[in-house]
C-alpha cells in the first residue's frame, strides 16, 4: 500500500502535466478530445493522490519508521487518531494533503460542470492542473518527498510534538486547507474567462458558491485556530498576530472584499478589472500562506523546518502566476471596461467600494507588518520588527470602520441614496447605538474604544433586525402568510442576502468579543491544598477557587501528568470544578505541556492555568508532600462570543450556500446555453 | 460629476488614513530585531540604546533557568547562536511557554529592554525547541 502510494505520487506528475497541456491545447484549438482527456486527467490525479495519502496514512498506522517522515512525526504509542492526522502534521505530508484537497476540488468542479459552462472548462482544467503539477513538482524535487527512506529503520519514531496532540489538530488544519485550496477554483475560472475572452459576469455566477465555500472554510479554520490557541498556553491567547496567523487572515480579508465587490459587478457591471485583480490576489495569498509556513523565512510558532529550496520554488511560482495574471488582465483590459459609473458618494456601490478599500488596507497593513523584518533587513541590514501593538493599533480603527460599513452597506440604496432613504434606515439604529454607549458609560464602562465597538455593534444589529422584521412583515402582508412562515420563506427565497445578514451578525458578535479583552482580570497566587484564590469579574461575579491538591493518573501516550483540582464557587454557589494540568508526553520528557481548565459562562470564562508545581517530580510520583503550586486565574470577558459568532457565521454561510432553485436559474441565465450539448464538443460552440 | 469627485476624495482619504495608521503604528511600536552580538555592539556604540525596545533571538543557556520562590519571576541566560561567549541574563515576570526549558536546545526570542545594569527585562518570551521539530538520521538512531 505504501509503495503503491509512492508510485501514485510519481505517476500523478506526468498525468497532471499532460492534462494541463491538453487543457490549454483543447481550449486554444477547440479540440473536444483534448479537453475530455484533460478532464480525465483531473479525475486521475485526484485518484492517484488518494492512493498517495492512503499510502502515507498506512505508513503511519503500520509504524513504518524506515520512512523519514513517519519516524519524525509518530511513535508506536501515539493514538491512532493522531497517526491519521500525521498526513498533515509535518511539512511533507501537509503538501500532499494540500495537493489532495486541490485535486478533490478540481475533480468536483469538473464533475459539476460536465454538462454546462463547457466553454470555460478547457482553460479551467489547464490552470487547475498546472497548479496541481506545481505542488507535485515541489513534493518530488524539493527534498520533501514524504516517502523518503532512512538508511535504517529506527526502533521507534520521535513522536508527534505534544503541542499538536490536541483534538483541534484533526480539525483546524484541514478546515483551513479546505478554504485555501477551494479558492483555486474561482481563480481558475477567472483565468479561463480572461483566456477565452468570455468576460461578462458569468464566471462570477458560476464560481459564486465556490467563493463562498472557500470563505466559509477560511473563516471557520481561523476561528478553530483561535479556539485552539485559546486553549493552549504559550500561544498568546486566541490571537497573537503570529506571521502564520496573519497569513491565514490575509486571503480571508481579500476574499471578503471580493465577495462584496462581485455584487457590484453583478448588479451594476462595474469593477471588472478590480475583481480580476482581487481574485488573483486572494489566490496568491493562499499560496503565500503555505509559502510562509513552509519556507521558515519568518519566525513563527507554525513554521516547519527552514527549507530554502522550497522558499525559492514557491517565490518563483508566485512571481510567475502574478506576472501571467497581470499580463492577461492587461491584455483583456479594453474588454473589462465598466458598464456604469459611480453616481453618488451616498450609494451602496460606494459603501461596498469603501469596504473593499478598507479590507485591502487592513490586508496591506498586516502584510507589511509581517514582512517588515525581512524588508528592513534587506534594505538596511538590521531587522526591525513590529508586533501585536502595531497590528492592534492599525486594525482597531479599521475594524470599527468596517463595522460601520457593515451596517450601512446592506440598506443604503443603489446608485444614489435619498435623504428619506437615509433617515428612514439609519435614524433608529443610530439612536439605539447611542443609547447603548450612554447606558454602558453610566454603568461605569469608560474604555473609549470598547464603548465605540459596543455602540457600533448595537447599530449594526438594529439595522439587521429591522431588515428582518420589515421583510417578514411585508411578506406576511403581501402573501397573507403567518409571520413564522413568512420569515422562513423570506430567508429561503433569497438565501444569499439573508444568509449574508446572518454572517454579519456573527462577525459583529466576534468584534464585540474582541472589545471584551479590555476588561479581562487575572490573579497569580501560590497556594497549598485548602487555600482559596478569589477573583471578581467586571460583571460583578465573585469566583472562589479552593485548591484540593494534585493527583497523577496516566493516559495514553502520556508519560506522566499532574492534575490540580479546584472546587469553584460562583457568587457563593458551588459550580463545576476545574482541573489544570502539567503533562509529560512520551518521547518529550523535557517539556511538560500545560493544559488549562475553562468554565464558560455566557459573558465570561473562568480560565485556570497551573503555572508551576514546586516539586513536579514529586507530584508525578503522587507524593503527598509535593502539593504546593502556583496558579494563574483569569476572567476572560466576552471571549465566548467569538465561538458563538463562529456558529452564527457557519449558520449564515450554510444558508447562503445552500443550493436553491432560484440560483440555478440565475446560473443558466447566460445567452449561450450549452447545457444540452454533448460535453466534449461544446467547446466548439 | 460633483459626487464623483467627492467619491474619489473619499477613496483617497481612506488610502491616506490607512497609510497614516501604518506609518505612525510602525514608528511608535517598532523594535530592533537583533542577535545578542548585534545588541552588544549597539549598546557599546550608543548607551541610550538601553532605553529602546528590542527583540533579540538567541538560545537558552542550558542549566541557566531558575524561578524565584513564591513570586512569578524567571531568570535565565540567553547566548548568541554563533558566538557562545556573548550572553546576557534575562528577567521575565509572566508565564513561560511550554516549549521553554533549559535542558534541551531551545531557541528563544525575547522582547523587552536591555537595562543599563546588563539585565534584559523581557515582556515577551517566545520559545521553540529547534532541534525537536525534525531530526537528522543520526539523531533518530540514538
Amino acid at each position: 500500500m505504501i509503495l503503491l502510494g509512492e508510485f501514485a505520487l510519481w505517476l500523478a506528475l506526468p498525468v497532471g502535466i499532460w492534462g494541463a497541456v491538453a487543457g490549454f491545447i483543447g481550449g486554444r484549438k477547440e479540440r473536444g478530445d483534448f479537453v475530455l482527456s484533460a478532464e480525465y486527467c483531473v479525475y486521475t490525479v485526484f485518484f492517484l493522490l488518494i492512493l498517495t495519502s492512503v499510502g502515507i496514512i498506512t505508513a503511519f498506522l503500520t509504524d513504518s519508521f524506515e520512512y523519514w517522515y513517519v519516524a519524525n512525526y509518530s511513535n508506536r504509542e501515539l493514538p491512532t487518531f493522531y497517526k491519521v492526522s500525521g498526513l498533515w502534521a509535518g511539512q511533507r505530508g501537509s503538501l500532499v494533503f494540500w495537493a489532495l484537497l486541490l485535486s478533490f476540488f478540481s475533480a468536483a468542479a469538473v464533475f459539476t460542470n460536465r454538462t454546462k459552462n463547457r466553454e470555460f472548462m478547457p482553460y479551467v482544467v489547464g490552470v487547475l492542473l498546472t497548479i496541481s503539477s506545481f505542488f507535485l513538482v515541489v513534493l518530488l524535487f524539493a527534498e520533501v518527498n514524504p516517502f523518503e527512506r532512512l538508511p535504517f529503520a529506527p526502533a521507534d519514531g520521535r513522536g508527534l510534538n505534544p503541542q499538536l496532540q490536541n483534538y483541534w489538530m484533526t480539525i483546524h488544519p484541514p478546515t483551513l486547507y479546505l478554504g485555501f485550496t477551494a479558492f483555486t477554483i474561482p481563480f481558475a475560472f477567472a483565468m479561463s474567462a480572461l483566456l477565452s475572452g468570455k468576460l461578462d459576469s458569468r464566471w462570477l455566477v458560476i464560481t459564486r458558491r465556490w467563493i463562498l465555500l472557500s470563505w466559509f472554510f477560511l473563516a471557520n479554520g481561523i476561528i478553530f485556530g483561535m479556539r485552539w490557541a485559546y486553549e493552549m498556553l504559550g500561544w498568546g491567547g486566541f490571537w497573537f498576530w503570529d506571521p502564520v496567523e496573519n497569513a491565514s487572515l490575509l486571503p480571508w480579508l481579500t476574499a471578503t472584499a471580493f465577495l462584496h465587490s462581485i455584487q457590484i459587478q453583478e448588479n451594476r457591471g462595474m469593477l471588472k478589472v478590480w475583481n480580476m485583480g482581487l481574485v488573483t490576489l486572494t489566490f496568491l495569498l493562499t499560496i503565500f500562506a503555505t509559502f510562509l509556513t513552509r519556507s521558515g523565512l519568518i519566525e513563527s510558532v507554525h513554521t516547519f523546518a527552514e527549507n530554502t529550496t522550497i522558499a525559492f520554488i514557491f517565490l518563483t511560482f508566485m512571481g510567475v502566476m502574478a506576472g501571467l495574471s497581470a499580463l492577461l488582465i492587461a491584455w483583456r483590459y479594453p474588454a473589462l471596461k465598466s458598464e456604469n459609473q459611480i453616481q453618488s458618494f451616498l450609494s451602496r456601490e460606494s459603501a461596498f467600494l469603501f469596504n473593499n478599500l478598507i479590507l485591502l488596507g487592513a490586508a496591506f497593513s498586516i502584510l507589511w507588518g509581517t514582512l517588515f523584518p525581512l524588508i528592513t533587513e534587506g534594505l538596511t541590514g538590521t531587522a526591525i520588527a513590529v508586533g501585536p501593538p502595531f497590528f492592534n493599533r492599525v486594525n482597531l480603527p479599521i475594524g470599527l470602520a468596517l463595522m460601520a460599513l457593515m451596517g450601512i452597506g446592506p440598506v443604503i440604496a443603489w446608485r444614489r441614496a435619498s435623504r428619506r432613504n437615509l433617515v428612514k434606515n439609519f435614524l433608529m439604529p443610530v439612536i439605539v447605538g447611542s443609547m447603548v454607549v450612554g447606558g454602558l458609560f453610566l454603568r461605569g464602562v469608560h474604555h473609549g474604544m470598547a464603548l465605540l465597538t459596543f455602540g457600533l455593534s448595537a447599530f449594526v444589529m438594529t439595522i439587521i433586525i429591522v431588515e428582518f422584521v420589515k421583510g417578514t412583515k411585508a411578506r406576511a402582508h403581501i402573501e397573507g402568510e403567518g409571520h413564522f412562515l413568512a420569515f422562513f420563506h423570506l430567508v429561503s427565497r433569497n438565501r444569499r442576502r439573508w444568509g449574508g445578514y446572518i454572517v454579519h451578525v456573527g462577525v459583529v458578535m466576534i468584534f464585540t468579543a474582541f472589545a471584551g479583552v479590555a476588561f479581562n482580570r487575572e490573579v497569580i497566587q501560590t497556594v497549598d491544598p485548602g487555600e482559596t484564590i478569589t477573583v471578581e469579574s467586571p460583571f460583578g461575579h465573585e469566583y472562589a477557587l479552593t485548591y484540593q491538591g494534585l493527583s497523577s493518573p496516566r493516559g495514553q501516550n502520556m508519560l506522566r501528568q499532574a492534575v490540580a483540582l479546584m472546587t469553584v464557587e460562583r457568587d457563593g454557589r458551588p459550580v463545576e470544578s476545574l482541573t489544570a494540568q502539567k503533562v509529560l508526553y512520551f518521547k518529550w520528557e523535557q517539556s511538560p505541556i500545560t493544559i488549562v481548565g475553562i468554565n464558560s459562562y455566557i459573558f465570561e470564562d473562568l480560565y485556570l492555568i497551573l503555572e508551576n508545581v514546586n516539586d513536579l517530580g514529586g507530584a508525578f510520583e503522587n507524593d503527598a508532600a509535593a502539593q504546593r503550586a502556583t496558579f494563574k486565574v483569569q476572567v476572560n470577558v466576552l471571549v465566548g462570543w467569538i465561538w458563538y459568532g463562529g456558529f452564527v457565521i457557519t449558520l449564515g454561510g450554510i444558508i447562503a450556500m445552500w443550493p436553491s432553485r432560484g440560483s440555478t436559474k440565475t446560473a443558466s441565465r447566460p445567452k449561450t446555453k450549452t447545457g444540452g450539448e454533448r460535453p466534449a464538443l461544446a467547446v466548439r460552440s | 460629476m460633483k459626487d464623483n469627485g467627492k467619491f474619489f476624495v473619499g477613496l483617497g482619504g481612506v488610502a491616506l488614513v490607512v497609510t497614516y495608521l501604518i506609518w505612525t503604528g510602525v514608528s511608535e511600536t517598532m523594535v530592533y530585531y537583533l542577535t545578542p552580538v548585534e545588541l552588544m555592539a549597539r549598546v557599546a556604540e550608543d548607551p541610550t540604546f538601553h532605553e529602546m525596545g528590542v527583540k533579540v533571538s538567541g538560545r537558552v543557556e542550558q542549566g541557566s533557568w531558575n524561578r524565584a520562590e513564591g513570586e512569578l519571576l524567571h531568570h535565565f541566560t540567553v547566548v548568541d547562536l554563533l558566538d557562545e561567549s556573548v550572553r546576557f541574563p534575562v528577567e521575565y515576570r509572566d508565564i513561560l511557554p511550554d516549549t521553554f526549558n533549559d535542558t534541551d536546545i531551545v531557541d528563544v526570542v525575547v522582547e523587552g529592554r536591555f537595562r543599563g545594569d546588563g539585565v534584559f527585562e523581557a515582556t515577551v518570551v517566545l520559545a521553540k525547541c529547534g532541534s525537536r521539530y525534525e531530526a537528522t538520521p543520526e539523531e533518530l538512531l540514538g
